[in-house]
């Protein structure tokens, strides 16, 4: 993990959170009188049926997927770590259990948890995110649990055991800061994976409310123009595609 | 314990768990059935009315016995009728789940096809056409929604082109859904499958086979097929997970009358009998793909 891939992470986190600072029109304001509108100074991007600024509209939904994306990786590194380490450590059946229930855990399907936590938690990215994160932690938590493993036998943890360090802390400060690297990169991989997973829950109108905007959810509502007005499917379907890319080129997937 | 014992063991307690969990959260859910069913039939709203609903649903017993009897009750094939269309579940499932799974199990189908010749010719020969196609196309599919590809491609052919008639409902039509469905698939497995292969080629025993007067592709056919199929099929199994998600956004896309579709109507609509009925669906194509997919394994290799 170089210094040149953080930086690249963090600007494309910094540019899609551009659009809760500040958008150059009301994503929702409606204006009939340019529906349609071609690009101009005013709507570098033109507008939609309704009028509505596309580029403001974007900006939104690069935020919203943001917190999809962040959600997903605090929920994934939280996760697996607790769960692995803890296995790694207390080893015998406990260890058993976790990592049996950690590999059931890989066959619900995503779309089921996003649907019940839609279901019953209401349409927020961060519940999207939460979803997402959790369909996640199954196989976070094997890998933790693999990394975990290998640390608790280094010489400096059993030096640690034999000083008297308990479990807590041991975990805390000598476990888990060897591993975040690792835990961190391998969390960051599946950013791209979140973007598109997002867009397509969006597009079923499963992962959030359909009258913000959500890159997914302005595919699937922009979707009848595809005669008339390709560019309104061509900018959201661009956006999540150079998002989910620039994420996979920084953490080397593929 | 023997193996075919030992997989129906694990189906079974899977299926147990999963229909616990699919029953315990919707029973779990906020929103009430029964001011909803009040609301859509408008019913009078009186402690009446609630009352006897409760009783007729079950709804008054503790959740342990209503575990068990809607578990009885979905056994026997009695999934419960759909608030929103009135008729059973069962039926309505019936109905859509042909076009789902023949969509669902063509792209995969086609991919494990497609991803054999594909990760050998890669595998074959390091940074060649096959190589470098496969890694653009994996590259590719990972960042491009299966979605967007999907009307990008309805856009070119059959807009610009006309080649084909956008969001038809003749056999041609499910022509691209299958080959939106398999591109993914077919990336994802070519690279494991040639990553496998690759591995392979730095082995001994390939070196020996090598030495025995063997050309590369049959040394290849021979000693490296084996290995990288059995990751072929372990990669296999998440690629069917996926396939539920993306067929269910497919449907969506062309207007697909499939059980995903049914699904996307019902949530809207809170319709907790179709919610029920599809993770219990879904669970079971999971772990019938699962079970068949240890088969296979257990089959190539007897030991595990």
């Amino acid at each position: 993990m170089t210094r040149w891939r953080v930086l690249l992470a963090v600007g494309i986190l910094a540019l899609m959170a551009l659009g809760a600072l500040w958008q150059p029109h009301d994503p929702d304001a409606i204006d009939l009188a340019s529906r349609f509108s071609p690009l101009t100074i005013g709507h570098p991007l033109g507008t939609d049926h309704l009028g509505r600024d596309l580029l403001a509209r974007l900006m939104v939904g690069g935020w919203r997927t943001a917190i999809v994306v962040l959600t997903v990786a605090l929920v994934g590194i939280v996760g697996g770590c607790l769960f692995g380490t803890t296995a790694a450590l207390v080893g015998g059946w406990g260890e058993t259990a976790i990592l049996r229930t950690a590999e059931t855990s890989i066959v619900i399907p995503t779309l089921i948890i996003a649907l019940t936590a839609a279901a019953i938690f209401g349409l927020k990215p961060a519940i999207a995110g939460l979803a997402l994160g959790l369909a996640g932690i199954g196989p976070y938590t094997l890998f933790a649990h693999a990394l975990a493993r290998r640390i608790v036998a280094q010489p400096y943890v059993h030096a640690a055991r034999a000083l008297g360090v308990s479990d807590g802390p041991l975990i805390l400060r000598h476990v888990v800061p060897n591993m975040l690297p690792a835990v961190f990169t391998h969390v960051g991989s599946n950013a791209g994976l979140a973007v598109t997973a997002y867009a397509s829950l969006a597009f079923l109108g499963l992962g959030a409310d359909p009258s913000r905007p959500d890159w997914g959810g302005m595919l699937f509502e922009y979707r009848m123009f595809i005669f008339d007005h390709p560019m309104l499917l061509a900018w959201p379907g661009l956006a999540i595609a150079a998002t989910a890319a620039l994420f996979n080129w920084a953490f080397d997937r593929g | 314990m023997p193996f075919p014992l030992r997989i129906a063991l694990r189906t079974i307690v899977s299926l147990l768990a999963i229909s616990l969990v699919a029953f315990i959260v919707i029973a779990a859910m906020p929103s009430d059935p029964v001011a909803i069913a009040i609301r859509t039939w408008n019913l009078p709203a009186t402690d009446q009315t609630v009352a006897a609903l409760r009783a007729q649903w079950g709804l008054d017993l503790p959740l342990a016995q209503r575990y068990l009897a809607w578990l009885t009750r979905f056994l026997g094939g009695n999934w419960g009728t759909s608030f929103r269309t009135g008729e059973p579940v069962l039926s309505e499932f019936a109905r859509r789940l042909p076009l789902s799974l023949l969509i669902g199990l063509s792209g995969l189908a086609l991919a494990l096809v497609a991803a054999v010749p594909l990760g050998f010719a890669a595998a074959l020969n390091p940074r060649g056409l096959a190589d470098r196609a496969t890694r653009v196309l994996a590259v590719f599919v990972q960042a491009v929604p299966s979605i967007w590809l999907g009307l990008i491609l309805i856009w070119v052919l059959g807009v610009h082109f006309r080649l084909i008639r956008p969001f038809g409902h003749d056999a041609g039509s499910l022509v691209l859904p299958i080959l939106l469905i398999g591109l993914h698939s077919t990336a994802v497995l070519a690279r494991v499958y040639r990553r496998d292969l690759i591995h392979v080629t730095t082995q001994p025993f390939f070196r020996t086979a090598l030495a025995k007067g063997n050309s590369r592709s049959a040394a290849l056919w021979r000693h490296g097929h084996g290995h990288a199929v059995y990751a072929l099929l372990s990669a296999f199994r998440a690629e069917a997970g996926w396939a539920i998600g993306s067929t269910a956004a497919i449907e969506v896309l062309f207007g697909l009358p499939g059980i995903s579709q049914f699904l996307v109507e019902s949530i809207a609509a809170r319709d907790y009998a179709v919610l029920q009925a599809y993770v219990m669906v879904v669970a079971l194509w999971l772990i019938l793909m699962n079970a068949i997919v240890e088969g296979a394994l257990h089959w190539l290799d007897p030991r595990t």
